[in-house]
């Protein structure tokens, strides 16, 4: 194409979004306002949920969150001393919910993170380097992500004690293959840019084309997809827990919380769904900011 | 595939004898080749891995089916029935050797075959996805199509909330839900089922609550992803300009052109998605007591039933495998430059 003229029919076509000149001020300036809530609502409510499960609890003293006392037992909410109630045997479920979300925090972020190093630098090496390379870890990437989750969680288990560290290298090993597919399809898009052609002719060695020129081109695409990973990690982590196979009691877990509400949901349907808002909230903010990021960076 | 055997045989006549040529020479079915050919390796190292897996956990199932007090001779007869003296990798090999006979061993529990056992358990899972695939993607499809008809319009937004409600809850904090609401409070659909029985109407409201638990999420998850596509192909082809301009009408435009070729994702997506089901009908099949092989998984986990969960693991691997391949002819079905051998963009 020689000249660049502007092409009416994208333009004009329904839908897509017009140009900046062609809005009034007023309204380009809502939409600005709109995009930053979008992130940031979302965003301060993670930061929240942060504060008061780590921060909170070494400001103001809170009850222990693994034992209780059968005196207190099944108190309602806004009961004095427990603002949120008292389970079946008198744990406080606020700080139920404190400690268990130190729990979910710490899981889904450093699942995510061991995911975004070991998959990461697998991905790339896969993609940019292609031919046999390509070959051996795409099959070994098909088979951890077709091995089932559970069989290795209670392997993991059972051989090992079940405790916090276990259960996060246990979930590793399903980030670490689906960040290295989302890193070699980007780096594969990356790859075929005539930058790093041009790179590679003005003899740039393979690892600092890897670091500088493809790393930072593939780097907004893995993060907004690893929000996206820490909701499902926090997700599949409850459900460990939620089958009893993730974090013991007395420790506690947002999933042991409700898999112990189960048995009075008729009674005190409050200690299922405490904790269930709590998790529906966490997630659907970080999915939120996850949203926000992609379409502010142009990921698809 | 029809079409595509009519076109060849105008065009060379000759092919109509050559058999041999025509099979071999089909785009589709070397694909298809291709995908069985790579499901191999994948097939083998799943089924190893959980070989390995489930060896590396501690305790003699002998001596779990027999009690702490069996004599040795009886823990040595139940190993050598159950096959337990031969060393790693030849238990191994003949539980695969077994496989490829169709037969699966014998599960260290009630000491049944695992035909048997998975025969007795599959139906309802089998019932319970299809009912969950077919009305999540049924419905996944007709909101997407609402959605993208006018992007940002009141029916995209609703439909935006609502699948990232359903992106952001957990399935089995959504079954609690379900069954606080609808079979405590008002008493519409059971909670508990332990057989679906021979009527389809009890059958289909048993299913109902798991279905939903299963199937919101994924509604979710299609409708996203369909949704994004429609709108990108309505925005940027030229041959949705070149049917406007012809005359055709906008739903029609709609449905038959765009959404056809924003089919692709969420088939491929659809098939990737089948083998990872497991994880979801494993923890909602005990939720509601529903006699599948997702709650025969847990259990058999719990106490060391090696046979039995390679069973489960296989039966979920093979789905995967098959879901793959109807994915692959799905394509060819779609879009013709797969069906002539055309690289499609």
């Amino acid at each position: 194409m020689a000249a660049q003229l502007p092409d009416s029919t994208t333009l004009l076509a329904p839908g897509s979004a017009p140009l900046p000149s062609l809005l009034s001020a007023r309204r380009l300036k809502n939409q600005k306002l709109a995009r930053t809530l979008r992130l940031w609502v979302p965003g301060s409510i993670i930061i929240a949920l942060a504060f008061i499960c780590f921060v909170w609890p070494h400001i103001y003293s809170i009850p222990p969150g693994n034992t209780g006392s059968i005196l207190a037992a099944q108190e309602p909410p806004f009961s004095p001393g427990h603002w949120l109630g008292t389970d079946p045997d008198g744990v406080d479920i606020f700080s139920m919910l404190v400690y268990g979300g130190q729990v979910s925090f710490e899981v889904g972020f450093a699942v995510t993170g061991v995911g975004i190093v070991i998959g990461g630098l697998i991905g790339l090496s896969a993609g940019y380097f292609g031919g046999w390379v390509d070959t051996l870890l795409s099959r070994v990437i098909d088979v951890l992500i077709a091995f089932p989750a559970l069989v290795l969680a209670l392997a993991v288990a059972e051989v090992l004690q079940p405790s916090e560290t276990h259960l996060i290298w246990a979930l590793s090993v399903f980030s670490v293959p689906a960040f290295a597919r989302v890193t070699r399809a980007g780096t594969l898009v990356v790859r075929e840019l005539p930058f790093i052609t041009a790179a590679r002719l003005s003899g740039t060695r393979s690892w600092r084309i890897i670091t500088r020129h493809v790393l930072p081109n593939v780097i907004p695409g893995i993060v907004t997809f690893s929000l996206l990973g820490i909701g499902v990690v926090v997700i599949l982590e409850g459900a460990l827990d939620f089958l009893g196979l993730g974090i013991q009691p007395p420790q506690p877990s947002w999933g042991a919380m409700i898999a112990k509400g189960q048995g009075v949901l008729t009674a005190q349907p409050e200690l299922v769904l405490i904790p269930s808002i709590v998790l529906l909230i966490f997630v659907m903010s970080l999915n939120l900011v996850g949203d926000a990021l992609r379409e502010r960076w142009g990921v698809r | 595939m029809a079409l595509a055997q009519q076109v060849q045989l105008q065009r060379d006549p000759g092919a109509r004898h050559d058999f041999a040529r025509r099979v071999t020479g089909s785009p589709a079915l070397r694909l298809v080749g291709r995908r069985l050919l790579t499901a191999i390796p994948v097939l083998l190292g799943v089924t190893f891995l959980t070989f390995v897996v489930m060896n590396l956990i501690p305790g003699n199932p002998a001596q779990l089916i027999l009690g702490i007090n069996a004599s040795k001779s009886a823990i040595a007869q139940v190993d050598a029935k159950l096959g337990l003296n031969h060393p790693f990798w030849d238990r191994y090999w003949i539980w695969l050797d077994g496989l490829l006979h169709g037969n699966l061993g014998i599960a260290y529990s009630n000491q049944q075959s695992v035909n048997s056992d998975l025969a007795q358990h599959l139906p309802t899972t089998c019932y319970l996805l299809l009912y969950t695939l077919v009305v999540s993607l049924g419905l996944g499809v007709l909101v997407a199509m609402l959605a993208a008809r006018k992007p940002n319009g009141i029916a995209d937004r609703i439909s935006l909330a609502v699948s990232m409600l359903g992106l952001s809850v957990a399935p089995y904090v959504l079954a609690l839900v379900l069954i606080y609401v609808f079979a405590v409070k008002v008493q519409w659909f059971p909670a508990i089922s332990n057989s679906l029985g021979g009527n389809p109407l009890t059958a289909i409201r048993a299913l109902t609550l798991p279905a939903a638990s299963i199937g919101f999420p994924l509604f979710a998850v299609y409708t996203r992803l369909l949704r994004a596509d429609i709108v990108e192909q309505m925005q940027r082809e030229d041959y949705i300009v070149t049917a406007k301009a012809k005359g055709v009408k906008p739903w029609r435009v709609l449905t038959v052109h765009a959404t056809r070729n924003s089919l692709f994702t969420l088939i491929t997506l659809v098939a990737l998605n089948l083998g990872t089901l497991i994880g979801a009908v494993a923890i909602i099949e005990p939720i509601f007591s529903l006699p599948g092989i997702g709650a025969e998984l847990i259990s058999a986990i719990q106490i060391n039933d090696l046979p039995l969960v390679e069973g489960i693991v296989v039966v979920f691997a093979l789905v995967t495998v098959a879901g793959n391949l109807i994915a692959d002819l799905l394509y060819a079905v779609l879009d013709p430059r797969i069906r002539y051998g055309r690289s499609a963009s």
